[in-house]
């Protein structure tokens, strides 16, 4: 018989307490998938700059982690630094590159007629990528926080650090846009 | 928590919300990334073994050259001990004086045994 496995609150305080490497180890195994896929959104699907950044999030979440007062779940604790680390690597490089093909005007889907529901659903997630591109950092940030994530405006507030009307500002303008860019497949 | 309410017939809501359950559900392999991040972190600070021994040796090598060359303070200072377990009546201050002399070069020690740097 398995035992159950160790809380977060309860590796959390071993790392804290005594330095426990093993512990935070488990920790950054328990997280890392939630953390880098959304720094991949977040990066645009930079995979190997949304990996970099995730290394940095998790080294500064290891020197901050007598901070964290768990008055949040830990998860969205990791994303409001994976946030703040994307937001100062932007910054320093002033702006992300944008894919040649990003500033299409609308994106469409395949007119062959052959394509299969599977095929229709991959080829709009792929145009959803692209058009994610063509939003503002803090817009696509909100929209990861609350659709990726699955974030309560509030949770994703805290984690982007702007009041929550803001973070309904972001969504309904990202939304607007994406509605533009993807206006080709809206039912008819 | 109030999950946000969805928009009803909006159909980029339900594109969008689709793409989030694949995006939670789709797990991306560790492949040495929690290794990466562990081996990145910052060495643990540790003391060598001997710093112990010579701190308490430095302090004794401290306390000898006291004696020898101020001998008139460590006199008195050895009478007052001495006249403190012998049962001579003393007075508060030879008390006083030993008590303070003596925490302040057992905090010295320690102070100086913990250093980190």
């Amino acid at each position: 018989m398995s035992s159950p496995p160790i809380s977060d609150e309860a590796l959390i305080a071993r790392v804290v307490v005594s330095d426990d490497r093993h512990a935070f180890g488990e920790l950054v195994r328990r997280h890392q998938a939630a953390v880098r896929a959304t720094l991949r959104k977040l990066a645009g699907g930079n995979t190997a700059l949304a990996d970099d950044l995730a290394q940095e999030t998790f080294l500064l979440a290891y020197r901050k982690l007598k901070q964290f007062r768990q008055e949040a779940r830990f998860s969205t604790w990791l994303y409001r630094i994976a946030y703040n680390v994307f937001l100062a690597d932007a910054r320093r490089m002033k702006e992300l590159p944008m894919p040649e093909d990003a500033d299409a005007d609308e994106l469409a889907p395949a007119e062959n007629g052959a394509s299969t529901s599977v095929s229709r659903q991959a080829t709009l997630s792929v145009d959803l990528e692209r058009a994610m591109r063509v939003l503002s950092d803090a817009e696509r940030a909100a929209i990861v926080q609350c659709y990726h994530n699955d974030l309560s405006h509030e949770e994703a507030a805290v984690v982007l650090g702007c009041p929550v009307g803001t973070v309904k500002t972001h969504i309904l303008r990202a939304k607007q846009k994406l509605k533009a860019h993807l206006g080709a497949w809206a039912p008819a | 928590m109030v999950k946000n309410e969805d928009d009803g017939g909006d159909w980029l809501e339900s594109v969008l919300r689709a793409e989030g359950r694949a995006h939670r559900s789709a797990y991306i392999d560790d492949d040495g990334f929690s290794a990466a991040v562990i081996g990145r972190l910052p060495q643990p600070v540790t003391l060598p073994a001997w710093r112990r021994a010579a701190v308490v040796l430095m302090w004794l090598g401290a306390a000898i050259a006291a004696a020898v060359l101020v001998p008139d303070v460590f006199d008195q200072t050895f009478r007052s001990a001495v006249a403190l377990f012998v049962g001579h009546r003393v007075g508060f201050s030879d008390i006083a004086g030993l008590v303070v002399l003596l925490a302040a070069m057992t905090w010295g020690s320690v102070v100086y045994a913990m250093r980190t740097d």
